[in-house]
């Protein structure tokens, strides 16, 4: 029985001289894994060398205990959309799914069918006969997203798939990959719209120059980083005595006042500590609204492990 | 699926886009080029004899009579009025040599007997030469197709046509950015280039097999029926079937190596260069290096020899003339084995090839 995780043994990536990625270890569970860094930070290395397009200088890969350098077993049971636009030249959406089809090895009417399921599962089912060269930008990400879903695979990898779809397409692809993890199946996606991504993702990996930087569950990941002064916005009326009981705690880096008069923003280096300091101040009659943790998105935890901290 | 069930569907899947590419269109014309040459002639040589024959035709045994030394007039009188006669005089000079023997007058005739063209040469009113050629002489002409045959269509059209094809079966792909298609594919990289290699194969052997027939038919057709009749009855078969046999199997050679080129190599001018001259110094090589080339055997498999002008200067002649032929079943084993080499080699290749359209 095959391993139903991806793993990466000490991976390293170079093009020449160029750092793809370096020292790479991961063990990607089933569910919703989203990779996430800014252009150029590996992202696309990662999801090339898991399916192959490219091969690890040092390191060893598996995919549900297959090797990349096996594509007839590897494809069978993965599918990938890439960022690359291209088709085989001429190609409609209903060639490009088809023949990828036939290709796996499927009849000329099982490949017809799963075509037009998947099709019509990205909502293409009108523009279908059409060339895929004269489709939108959204459309070309539609049409990827149902080739890579067209075989029904265990696992799935998306490289942006949310770019340059519509908010309805949108929430219909979440969806998507929401049924598709359900099932115990991988969906391993990237992008570099973070707010995107910590709303649905089981996990989420964050690189940054080609080496992994944190990895896990949003708010595990948060955890981890002890050193890191988490911010919460404190809605209170009196705003200045708060503050000023706060600065007699020892854990406090930071007191601000929040914009147009929300509160206050707080910065403290010890959660539990602030837990219970606010447990003691809220027993000594001040009244606190509410306590809003404002970086536990990912993009704050980026910035800070990308950024060095503030 | 089976290995090769796939590899007859990549093969499929890529035949229309092989035949229909824009990128090598132009194959079309190398393969063509020789019909068109032919036709031509052909086409020529009936416009004339309906231009030259009828009226001013003349009969060829009174033509035969025609001998040096008789006069204008006399040839005239015997054979008649020539299709065209043109009389030119020489102009005096002051610098003259009184010695100086050239002739005052020269004229000119040319008569058609319905199958030779006869020039004749007069000099002041004598008749001194007399130059006969047949319009269509199937015996020259089947020289000239397989001088055209060896030189042209081998060397070159088959050559540049293969480049055409099968560089872009990888290479193409990658300027697409079209390559990862295939890679996602449940398909070995090997199955995926002998499918490709197929592919590029079936459209090459029919585009230029097809070629070779073609103007093969129109380098015979035009001649006299009984000629033509004569030589599909005796040795006519056999000739089409080598010429369309080596056609088809220069797509073979050239189309593994400019297939491995492809994934090889980023310009396809470079091995293009170093080919071309590898094939064209293998005449100075040694025997053991000369079976490293796919022109070599498919020169073997050529049913005529064309022989070279004896004026041709020697370096021209040594990189022209053919090494000693190999035999026929040896030539084809031979080529099938470099084939298979150069197709291993390219495997090899697709197992380490990346995409990284980026660095394309």
């Amino acid at each position: 029985m095959s391993t139903p995780e991806i793993v990466f043994d000490n991976v390293s990536k170079f093009y020449g001289e160029v750092l793809g990625v370096n020292r790479v270890d991961l063990h990607i569970p089933p569910g919703i894994t989203s990779l996430v860094g800014p252009n150029g930070s590996g992202k696309t290395t990662l999801m090339n060398l898991m399916t192959g397009l490219v091969h690890p200088n040092a390191g060893v890969i598996q995919v549900r205990g297959i090797s990349p350098f096996a594509p007839e077993k590897l494809m069978k049971i993965l599918g990938y959309a890439t960022q690359y636009d291209a088709g085989p030249r001429g190609a409609t959406g209903f060639d490009f799914i088809n023949s990828g089809l036939l290709l796996h090895g499927f009849s000329t009417a099982e490949a017809e069918k799963r075509t037009w399921q998947a099709i019509e599962r990205v909502g293409l089912t009108a523009a279908a006969k059409r060339k895929v060269a004269g489709y939108s930008k959204g459309m070309r990400q539609r049409i990827r997203l149902a080739q890579s879903i067209a075989h029904d695979p265990l696992v799935l990898i998306l490289d942006e798939p949310l770019n340059g779809l519509d908010p309805l397409v949108r929430a219909e692809t979440i969806a998507l990959f929401r049924e598709y993890a359900a099932g115990g199946r991988h969906v391993v996606l990237s992008s570099h719209v973070l707010q995107e991504v910590d709303v649905f993702s089981d996990q989420v990996i964050l690189i940054a120059n080609g080496m992994i930087v944190a990895e896990g569950q949003i708010k595990s990941v948060r955890e981890e980083i002890h050193e890191h002064p988490s911010q919460y916005l404190l809605h209170c009326k009196e705003a200045s005595r708060v503050a000023s009981l706060l600065f007699a705690e020892t854990h406090i880096s930071e007191i601000r006042l929040a914009p147009e008069g929300q509160g206050l923003l707080v910065l403290t280096r010890n959660r539990e500590a602030f837990a219970t300091a606010l447990e003691r101040i809220a027993l000594s009659g001040i009244d606190i609204d509410g306590v809003i943790p404002t970086d536990e998105n990912v993009d704050a935890l980026y910035e800070y492990l990308i950024g060095g901290g503030r | 699926m089976t290995p090769l069930s796939q590899i007859w569907v990549i093969a499929k899947m890529e035949l229309g886009r092989v035949f229909f590419s824009r990128r090598s269109f132009w194959v079309y014309l190398l393969a063509l080029f020789p019909t068109v040459i032919f036709l031509g002639h052909a086409i020529d040589a009936q416009l004339k004899v309906k231009r030259w024959g009828g009226e001013r035709g003349v009969k060829a045994e009174l033509l035969d009579q025609a001998q040096s030394g008789m006069t204008d007039e006399q040839v005239l009188a015997l054979v008649g009025k020539p299709v065209t006669d043109q009389t030119r005089k020489r102009r005096a000079r002051r610098d003259d040599d009184p010695a100086d023997k050239q002739p005052e007058v020269r004229r000119y005739m040319m008569y058609f007997d319905g199958k030779r063209r006869v020039d004749l040469r007069f000099e002041d009113g004598k008749l001194v030469s007399r130059n006969a050629r047949v319009l269509m002489n199937f015996e020259d002409d089947r020289r000239v197709y397989a001088g055209m045959f060896q030189y042209f269509y081998l060397r070159l059209g088959i050559f540049f046509g293969c480049l055409g094809i099968f560089i872009n079966l990888f290479r193409g792909e990658m300027l697409d950015r079209s390559l990862h298609f295939w890679f996602l594919a449940p398909v070995k990289r090997e199955v995926l280039l002998l499918g490709k290699y197929l592919a590029g194969l079936i459209a090459a052997a029919v585009i230029f097999g097809g070629g070779a027939m073609l103007s093969f038919l129109a380098m015979v057709l035009p001649h006299d029926s009984v000629e033509v009749q004569t030589f599909w009855q005796t040795i006519g078969t056999e000739h089409a079937f080598w010429y369309a046999a080596a056609a088809a199997l220069g797509c073979v050679g050239y189309g593994s190596v400019f297939l491995a080129s492809g994934l090889l190599l980023r310009n396809p001018i470079i091995p293009a260069i170093v080919i071309l001259v590898w094939e064209s110094i293998n005449g100075f090589l040694p025997d053991v290096m000369q079976k490293l080339s796919v022109l070599h055997y498919l020169q073997s498999l050529c049913p005529v020899p064309v022989p070279l002008p004896t004026e041709m200067p020697a370096v021209l002649k040594m990189l022209l003339a053919p090494a000693a032929p190999t035999a026929v079943w040896i030539s084809v084993a031979g080529l099938l084995t470099l084939t298979g080499l150069v197709l291993f080699a390219a495997m090899q290749a697709a197992r380490r090839l990346e995409i990284n359209y980026g660095a394309e």
